[in-house]
């Protein structure tokens, strides 16, 4: 339907041409006409070649030439003696009408080609466009499905087509097609295989009943294919490197994990192994006060211990995607409530400053997960900052999300580590002044986004804040709000 | 030596039991000892120990499993002993009857003020329940559905009052999220929690010193509540 309608078009511009090309020999003749008195034939002749160079420069070497013989016919109407015959009398007038033919047609001509030529030109310069689209539009595509999807795109775009299908074999399991609803139940009019060094990756099948696909258009679609051979090679090299690189990056995590674990593991244990067996041993008194101080340091490093692996098993469920957030509607403050209840020695090290506004909505958060960000930050902020600072917890709600700034007076970090601190083993300060797996803050980056949210550190004007957001919805769900009945 | 309280252990690791035995034993408790569940079963019929500790991590048979067999012939109270991040099998234990639990490691004055407020629970079941529950300011009279703190009334509502009635009466145990849901609001709306958040941030306010650090009524995390009375 479509290709009909082109032609139509083509025919009828063609028809305009010849038509204008005429009504323009016309006017020209009917002003030579009245001039015909005072213009010499000679110059006539040469006069009309302006218009016949206008014509073929305009519509080509059709209307040019027609043209050309119409003029001869014309002016040999027209301007030569007699006038309004065919007949010829005078041979100086055989002469210039001879030369004005030929002159007329060799014009024609030359125009003619120049503009089949530029015409070329042109085509060459959209075909190179195309291409030139095609290969920036694939650059950087990773997955066979957005490759397919381009080059079924531009394919179908350039070729005005039906219908054009990409399909993969082997390996590669893009399946695509334009317009996406339907294709037409006959068999394709142009099928072509996208052909690596690997082997044939899938092919493209292309729909156009008329006009015929030419050999040009057969050929650009193999250039087609071959950069959608290319892309799709590209993307599955690149998957191959990354595939290595997560290798090589859980190895080196693993020996790293290790390596920090067994330094940080022996710490304690060398701690209670110490004071257990020293207490064994009797060297300590039964009422010395030393006594207490070992069972307590065995007690506190137990503990400490048991974060630890705690710490362990958060991190290797979050690597492990095994961390889904159980929500239910939650008051914040009781949340944070129940973590400074827990951190005992936190009031008389620090100053504690708690602004959870009362009307702050219910929060679809896990309520053990959500404890354990809130451990994790305060407990960080407690390290680093010196004792005495002031550490602040504030809650407000923005947009559709409730912002929590946890921010101490401690020292602030670099601008270019404030990212990195959220890594896994990552420490700003030199390892053994601090204890700790260096995996808190990552677990609460992994925590807070399984709730969708976003953690962030930022320097403030005394001291280093931690940021986080949650959302406020739940599956679309707003905070429920519901009145307390009355007493 | 008769007379004191015989408690049965059912755990599969040697050195929890030998911990907990010797512990035990020096509070002058009898101890029996069990490293698989249904071992632990047959000792329970054949015993009728007083207490149970019961670790939900046994080779042999799940640990709610045990617990829901206890349940259909007693009421023996049954402490249950897991690891963190295990809320769910420690909620699915207490729904299904257990009385506590207690999340490995846990220090022995921990063990044993649980011991002492399930012991001391069953004992009220058994006999005349106390009709007045006291923590520190607060006077709750579960006959006179009256709430004091001093000497001044506590206004209440109707859902408040059977909310805190609830959590008094049980002082000391650590009760559900779904347990109190349904018993206060009903079945229908026994996953409704945050009416439960709601609710007991009304009351904390109007019972509690300091709201945001609560000494009465107590979070357990992912668990539920606990309210804590005068010995």
């Amino acid at each position: 339907m479509n290709s009909a309608n082109m032609q139509s078009s083509s025919f009828l511009s063609h028809f305009w041409q010849y038509l204008l090309a005429f009504i323009l020999i016309a006017s020209v003749t009917a002003v030579f006409f009245t001039l015909r008195n005072i213009l010499d034939t000679t110059l006539i002749a040469l006069l009309y070649l302006v218009p016949l160079g206008i014509i073929t420069a305009l519509w080509g070497l059709g209307p040019g030439i027609t043209s050309a013989l119409i003029t001869f016919l014309t002016l040999n109407y027209f301007f030569i003696e007699p006038h309004y015959t065919f007949v010829v009398h005078r041979p100086a007038d055989i002469v210039i009408l001879a030369v004005f033919l030929m002159v007329a047609v060799v014009i024609s001509q030359l125009m003619g080609r120049a503009q089949a030529g530029l015409a070329a030109a042109t085509a060459r310069e959209r075909e190179a466009t195309r291409l030139y689209e095609l290969s920036t539009a694939l650059t950087g595509l990773n997955h066979d499905q957005a490759i397919a999807q381009i080059l079924a795109k531009q394919i179908h775009a350039v070729a005005e087509s039906e219908c054009v299908e990409l399909t993969g074999t082997g390996a590669h399991s893009f399946a695509y097609r334009l317009p996406e609803t339907s294709k037409p139940t006959r068999p394709p009019e142009l099928i072509v295989p996208i052909q690596a060094a690997r082997g044939v990756l899938g092919e493209i099948r292309l729909w156009r009943a008329a006009p015929a696909i030419s050999s040009s258009e057969r050929q650009l679609f193999q250039t087609f294919a071959s950069q959608g051979a290319l892309a799709l090679e590209r993307a599955w090299l690149a998957q191959a490197e990354s595939r290595a690189r997560v290798l090589e990056e859980s190895d080196q995590l693993k020996s790293a994990l290790l390596s920090s674990v067994s330094h940080e593991l022996r710490t304690p244990l060398s701690t209670i192994k110490a004071a257990a067996s020293s207490l064994r041993e009797k060297e300590v008194s039964w009422d010395s006060p030393a006594r207490d101080d070992l069972i307590a340091a065995i007690d506190d490093e137990a503990d400490h211990l048991n974060m630890l692996v705690g710490n362990l098993l958060d991190m290797s469920r979050i690597e492990s995607g095994a961390l889904k957030p159980k929500r239910e509607w939650n008051i914040l403050s009781e949340i944070v409530g129940g973590v400074l209840a827990r951190m005992k020695n936190l009031s008389t090290t620090h100053q504690l400053e708690f602004d959870v506004p009362e009307s702050l909505p219910l929060v679809p958060v896990d309520y053990v997960q959500m404890e354990q960000v809130f451990t994790n930050l305060i407990s960080n902020s407690l390290k680093y900052a010196p004792t005495d600072t002031v550490v602040c917890i504030r809650a407000r709600v923005e947009a559709e999300s409730v912002h929590v700034q946890v921010s101490n007076q401690g020292p602030q970090v670099p601008s270019e580590h404030l990212e990195r601190i959220f890594d896994k083993f990552y420490r700003v300060t030199a390892a053994d002044r601090v204890t700790g797996t260096g995996l808190g803050l990552s677990i609460c980056k992994g925590i807070i986004e399984a709730h969708g949210g976003r953690i962030w550190a930022e320097n403030v004007p005394d001291g280093l804040a931690f940021n986080f957001t949650v959302p406020l919805t739940w599956d679309g769900a707003s905070p429920p709000q519901f009145s307390i009945e009355p007493e | 030596m008769s007379n004191a309280p015989h408690i049965l252990v059912i755990d599969d690791e040697p050195q929890i039991l030998r911990a907990m035995r010797t512990i035990l034993t020096e509070k002058q408790f009898r101890v029996t000892v069990a490293n698989r569940g249904e071992e632990g079963l047959a000792l329970a019929a054949a015993n009728e120990p007083d207490l149970i500790i019961l670790d939900l991590g046994l080779p042999d048979l799940d640990g709610v499993e045990v617990c829901t067999r206890l349940r259909e012939w007693t009421q023996i109270p049954i402490i249950v002993l897991s690891v963190r991040d295990s809320e769910r099998d420690k909620v699915a234990a207490l729904d299904r009857g257990a009385d506590d639990y207690l999340t490995k490691p846990f220090g022995i004055e921990e063990l044993l003020a649980r011991v002492r407020v399930a012991l001391r629970h069953s004992a009220r079941t058994q006999g005349t329940q106390s009709k007045v529950v006291k923590a520190g300011p607060l006077t709750i009279d579960l006959a006179w559905h009256t709430v004091k703190r001093g000497e001044e009334d506590v206004k209440l509502t109707g859902t408040e009052y059977k909310l805190l009635a609830y959590l008094a009466a049980n002082h000391g145990r650590v009760l559900t999220h779904q347990g109190i849901l349904t018993r206060v609001w009903g079945e229908a709306d026994a996953d409704h929690t945050e009416y439960l958040r709601v609710y007991i941030r009304q009351l904390r306010k109007k019972l509690e010193a300091d709201p945001e650090r609560p000494q009465y009524i107590l979070t357990e995390p992912g668990i539920g509540y606990r309210f804590i009375a005068d010995e």
